[in-house]
């Protein structure tokens, strides 16, 4: 974009692609395990990589100490203290061994001293799991905390022009709820990590004990396997089903509550009603559907545990009479069971959460691969301590689109202390001359001059310190007003924010409320009404100090007596400034040094209000239209 | 707690369903609890079978044989047990669903009956959470506590029975660790629970801050404040992760107690039990059978404590419905039906109005009448009570005193609906529904026929801007379509008012955001529509009030002045005033809106 030539027209300069930003607003769903998204979350992690691995070295020594503990009650105290055959050929990963040891130091009886080993191991074993469970959170924590930093980083630096088409909304749950749905993933890994670790050793165990018996027991690890997919690829339908219906029920609650005078005034209340019943039907029937199967499978997987004991009875039973294994295995195998089928129910449970998720991540990368923004320059110059304040235009023509110039080849000079104000009908390109000034969008280089410095060539937030831009919809941030009107400048002092409010007679107002300057706004102000909003931004940008001001006069009827103050404070931070006002009332018009009639993104006329009158042109007609439109009537106007 | 009383009707409603249910869980408690029995004479056959191998009495095949009984007896205990289980949960499930169901509607058509007083209290965020969120939760109390509760004193009433019939002293040692168990449940749900509260509060006060900001963003831009705003953010972000973190603590370190604790019930069965199967007092399958008891016991033990907190939730859920459904709507309706359509005769006599909390009557004192067919403006300073006084003509308010007789009648005789049917208000704040724009026009009734709408919409100023719209009519507003500007919002929601052809039409402020030339033709195009019926307009501006019948001035509540526009210009007060100021200084008058060709 910022190339040297200046005469180069914009569409050249422009990037061939265009930007579709529709797809913030279309539905993800999630379809796979994407690796990608699953390396690139890892990015985040890898700052904290080392706490990762000490949570995953303690996970596995936990785990081999819980596949332990079985093992310790079987073959320590039902074959060796109980059955007396601790000699059977059959390993006890030197439990038996340990637990003689123990009995010899500390001089107990070999049951005691195998409670005690018991015991000991179990405290041990699910003190490393709490750890490891901690620093596993606290490394998913802090990671996506920094990407959650990251995104919201990235995002406020995304230009006006991208969040002129999208939503807030679609950003906002971007940075909150899908960062969230990744937590979630991140810790049904660690939960998986804590399943299938135990699920291995305990495999190895049985497997060292009776092969035949365990490979029994292993036949049901695909048929539950098998199951699991089956029963959520038949719910993925109903379970999207119940979230459109569920997002339709909201929409519909959401838009008959803000729009419930309306509702109410046009007799509406039944006819709406049956539509939402309808929607909750729908909602019902389905919810009913996704009950029935939910209910059906978890209660299988719940009692599959159960009907392999009478495998493991059968089978085990059979060959311990053969005295291929001992009691105590038999028993072993039955506690072990557990650990071999919970790995296959928690990533049934999983499973939601990681389509989910993978949605999620496929927004937020989305995003923040979303590269749009303002061009910066590459040799920034430094603009003196205190500007004149020269504004120029020369031969400017721009267009959001490419092909749809909203300004053409506008060229226009305004000396320092000037206050010029802009005039045109609707679509004109009023609004667009002031976005450009404060650098809200990218436009050709050489084209727009500050004290003779193309403003191309100043950093977009260097021009924003010097260029002040009162909107019409200016925002209140949460915070006190003393806050609003500093905006955490530290340059600005108590009593500068003070003074600024006093300059433009916000004072009045302020000094009335409860608790004065501290007195906190909640969101958007809604606590002050439009013509207090409308000063503390005055305040706010004399606050700020800008040797140049543009301003968007309010279009809102107000009434009169806050009109006037309105407009004396608007002389009050005009006065010795550059400044820019689309006005909207004739009285600021007139008191404007030079009037600007834009139409269709051209210059129709310059000058001051009397030359533009004298010229009987477009400014002429305007006023005309407002002269004729009070008081036309003769006949009733005498009487 | 006592709020889940008025949950009982939909218990009550479904008393068979409900009951069937809870007998099901108690019958599978006891399938369950079998199952350990014949684990115990499995092992038992087998250790039976070893001695009798080793002492050559028996073969291994015949042995072998033993074992089938017992298994089958396991395979049987499950089936049924499985069963038992998926039809009492449906059930009970279904009754949670349907009451949600029925909550829900309620709730919806509850909501559309309250009026602003109502809605000032509550906000909309505030009345969704409770319609969806809170009545999950109510669900979540019906279909899941409830059923858990049950399902947890079945499972310990009938473990310990099992328990104590195979051996009394090893039961009540087993018993002995529990209450310590219980406390430290209790305890650290009670944590949990206030944990997990700070962590949504962390979560919306996240959300907020990025909307907020969101929202601010042009502003944030141009005062170049967005580092600031990352380090705000950062703040609120880091808080968001403490918040997790110290929950995350506190669940992982119950979860880590739990079976520490449970493994003291191990001990006891190891220590005392082997010593009782050593002097032969006990066999090694009832030892086993009660590691299986034990793990029966423990569960819900383990899960009283979260219970309690699933209880409170509960609670809390209902008591939010309840109180959105026990308010009683400000305005009764309690109108006689079979009323004649209204000629539009209006006459208000001494009427007051004051709004709750406010020491100064927003309305003193105003009479006034008004003929059939006729046309008046109000006019008066923001504040001065216009728009309060609209909204009694339609009962979006009720007077607090004084009578306002619309054809003789006092208003609060004719039912709501028929009210509504009769008096039209246009609200100043543009309200148009994510719906095309013909259907919004169309709003009162979805059937009224094309030319009707186009009709209105002509009148209103709108015919253009729908011819502009490839889609003409059908084109859809809103967030997915398109986005209207301030005008042609307004003239979108007067057309809505027009279409009606009310006995009664009153405009409040439906012009502010149109440009004179278009406003002239709206006001010619209502005379056209509203040819002898009545209206009344409020406006700030005087060349909208001087094409009406006559004007009143309201200032502070009370009228100040009324009369025609010459009248009033001859009396030479506020009237006369505005217009001098509107004339010479041209004030409050729009010229960036005006097209000029």
């Amino acid at each position: 974009m910022n190339t040297q030539s200046a005469a180069m027209p914009d569409a050249e300069e422009q990037p061939a692609r265009k930007l579709d930003h529709s797809i913030f607003e279309a539905d993800i769903h999630g379809q796979a395990l994407n690796l990608q998204y699953l390396g690139r979350i890892l990015q985040w992690v890898r700052p904290h990589r080392r706490l990762a691995a000490l949570s995953i070295g303690l996970v596995l020594v936990a785990s081999l100490l819980a596949v332990l503990l079985p093992v310790v009650i079987t073959r320590v105290v039902i074959d060796g203290i109980i059955m007396k055959q601790p000699e059977a050929l059959l390993p006890d990963f030197g439990m038996n061994e340990a637990n003689a040891w123990l009995a010899s130091v500390l001089g107990l009886s070999d049951l005691a001293s195998a409670c005690v080993l018991y015991g000991g191991l179990t405290i041990f074993c699910h003190l490393l799991y709490h750890l490891h469970r901690v620093s596993f959170a606290r490394t998913m924590l802090t990671a996506l905390r920094d990407l959650r930093h990251d995104l919201f980083k990235h995002m406020e630096g995304r230009p006006a022009s991208f969040y002129d088409k999208v939503a807030v909304g679609r950003v906002m749950t971007r940075i909150t709820n899908d960062i969230q749905a990744l937590f979630e993933l991140l810790q049904g890994l660690g939960q998986l990590l804590g399943e299938f670790v135990p699920f291995f050793l305990a495999l190895a165990i049985m497997f060292a004990i009776d092969v035949e018996l365990t490979l029994y027991l292993l036949c049901a690890v695909p048929i539950f396997a098998v199951i699991t997919m089956f029963f959520r690829r038949a719910t993925r339908r109903v379970y999207r089903m119940i979230r459109n219906t569920v997002s339709l029920l909201n929409q519909n609650l959401q838009e008959n509550l803000s729009g419930m005078q309306v509702v109410q005034l046009s007799n509406r209340e039944s006819r709406n009603l049956s539509v939402y019943r309808g929607i909750n039907e729908t909602n019902r029937q389905q919810e009913m559907h996704a009950i029935h199967m939910e209910t059906g499978y978890g209660a299988f997987m719940d009692n599959m545990v159960n009907m392999a004991l009478a495998v493991i009875l059968w089978i085990g039973g059979g060959s311990a009479l053969q005295e291929t294994i001992s009691l105590g295995s038999v028993i072993l195998f039955t506690q072990f069971v557990d650990m071999l089928i919970r790995p296959i129910r928690v990533l049934g449970m999983q499973y939601n959460v990681l389509f989910r998720a993978m949605a999620s991540a496929e927004r937020i990368f989305q995003a923040l691969d979303w590269a749009e923004h303002v061009h910066e320059p590459e040799h920034p110059v430094t603009l003196p301590e205190r500007l004149e304040g020269r504004l120029e235009f020369r031969n400017l023509t721009f267009g959001y689109d490419v092909d749809e110039p909203v300004l053409h080849d506008v060229s226009l000079m305004i000396e320092p202390g000037e206050k010029l104000a802009v005039v045109g009908p609707t679509g004109s390109g009023k609004s667009t001359l002031i976005r450009l000034l404060g650098r809200f969008y990218d436009f050709a280089d050489d084209t727009v001059f500050l004290d003779g410095v193309d403003l191309n060539s100043v950093p977009s937030s260097e021009v924003r310190r010097r260029i002040g831009v009162v909107m019409q919809d200016f925002h209140i941030f949460s915070g006190t007003i003393l806050d609003n009107i500093s905006l955490g400048n530290p340059a600005v002092s108590r009593e500068q924010a003070i003074e600024a409010a006093r300059s433009v007679a916000a004072d009045q107002f302020i000094e009335r409320l409860p608790q004065g300057y501290d007195t906190p706004l909640v969101e958007r102000g809604q606590n002050l009404s439009q013509g207090q909003r409308q000063l503390l931004a005055f305040a706010r940008v004399l606050a700020a100090d800008p040797e140049i001001l543009i301003l968007d006069e309010a279009t809102a009827s107000i009434d009169t007596e806050t009109e006037q103050i309105i407009q004396s404070a608007l002389r009050r931070i005009m006065a010795g400034r550059t400044s820019i006002l689309i006005a909207h009332r004739l009285q600021t018009i007139q008191e404007a040094d030079r009037v600007l009639v834009l139409k269709h993104g051209r210059v129709k006329e310059l000058g001051t209000h009397e030359e533009l009158m004298d010229l009987k042109g477009v400014y002429y007609t305007l006023n005309q239209l407002q002269f004729q439109e009070v008081g036309l009537d003769p006949g009733e106007a005498e009487s | 707690m006592n709020v889940l009383l008025r949950l009982m009707p939909y218990f009550q409603q479904h008393a068979w369903a409900f009951w069937t249910g809870i007998s099901g869980l108690l019958v599978a408690r006891i399938f369950e609890a079998m199952i350990p029995l014949y684990v115990k004479e499995g092992i038992d056959a087998i250790a039976a079978g070893q001695a009798e191998i080793g002492a050559g009495t028996s073969s291994w095949e015949v042995a072998v044989q033993a074992l089938s009984a017992p298994a089958l007896a396991i395979v049987a205990c499950v089936l049924a047990q499985m069963v038992v289980t998926i039809i009492s949960r449906i059930l009970i499930r279904r009754i949670g669903m349907t009451a949600a169901f029925d909550l829900r509607n309620r709730v919806y058509g509850h909501l559309q009956r309250q009026g602003p007083v109502f809605f000032n209290r509550y906000t909309i965020g505030d009345l969704m959470a409770r319609s969806i969120n809170d009545i999950s939760l109510i669900r979540q109390f019906i279909a899941g506590t409830t059923r858990m509760t049950m399902v947890l004193i079945f499972t310990a009433t009938v473990g310990l029975i099992f328990m104590f019939n195979l051996s009394v002293p090893l039961t009540l040692a087993i018993l002995v660790p529990m209450p310590i168990v219980t406390l430290a449940a209790w305890h650290y749900s009670k944590k949990i629970y206030a944990q997990s509260y700070q962590v949504q509060e962390g979560f919306s006060e996240l959300s907020t801050f990025v909307q907020e900001n969101l929202n601010g963003i042009r502003t944030v831009q141009a005062m170049a404040q967005e580092e600031r705003e990352v380090e705000r953010f950062d703040v609120v972000n880091g808080r968001f992760l403490e918040y997790n973190m110290q929950l995350f603590n506190t669940t992982s370190l119950l979860g880590a107690l739990m079976p520490v604790l449970a493994a003291s019930g191990t001990l006891v069965i190891v220590a005392y039990g082997t010593t009782l199967v050593n002097s032969g007092e006990m066999t090694l399958g009832t030892l086993a059978a009660f590691f299986s008891y034990l793990a029966l016991l423990l569960w819900p033990v383990r899960e009283a404590g979260s219970l309690v907190t699933q209880w409170q939730r509960g609670a809390s859920g209902t008591a939010r419905v309840f109180e959105i459904l026990d308010y009683e709507p400000e305005i009764r309706d309690l109108g006689q039906p079979d009323h004649p359509q209204l000629t539009g005769k209006v006459t208000v006599r001494n009427l007051s109005f004051q709004y709750e909390n406010k020491d100064r009557n927003a309305l003193d004192d105003i009479s006034f009448s008004v003929d059939p067919g006729e046309t008046i403006a109000i006019i008066g300073r923001v504040g001065s009570g216009k728009s309060t006084l609209l909204r009694l003509f339609v009962r979006l308010l009720d007077p607090s005193s004084g009578e306002l007789l619309l054809d003789d009648h006092p208003i609060k005789d004719y039912p709501l609906a028929y009210l509504r049917e009769q008096v039209c208000l246009v609200l100043q704040d543009p309200f148009l529904f994510a719906d095309s724009l013909g259907d919004n026009i169309a709003y009162d009734d979805p059937e009224r026929h094309e030319n009707e709408i186009l009709e209105s919409a002509d009148a209103a100023a709108l015919g253009e801007t729908i011819t502009e719209f490839p889609t003409g009519l059908a084109t859809i507003l809103g967030e997915r379509g398109v986005t209207l500007s301030g005008g042609q919002k307004q003239r979108a929601t007067l057309a809505r008012g027009l279409i009606r052809k009310t006995p009664l039409l009153i405009l409040d402020d439906c012009f502010s955001a149109v440009d004179t030339e278009t406003e002239e033709h709206i006001l010619s195009g209502l005379k056209r529509v509203r040819r002898n019926l009545t209206t009344m307009l409020v406006s700030h501006r005087v060349s909208t009030a001087r094409h009406a019948d006559r004007i009143i001035v309201l200032d502070e509540g009370r009228i100040q002045e009324m009369g025609t526009h010459a009248e009033l210009l001859a009396l030479g007060g506020f009237y006369a005033d505005l217009e001098a100021v509107q004339k010479l200084g041209g004030r409050g008058q729009d010229v960036s809106e005006v097209e000029v060709s």
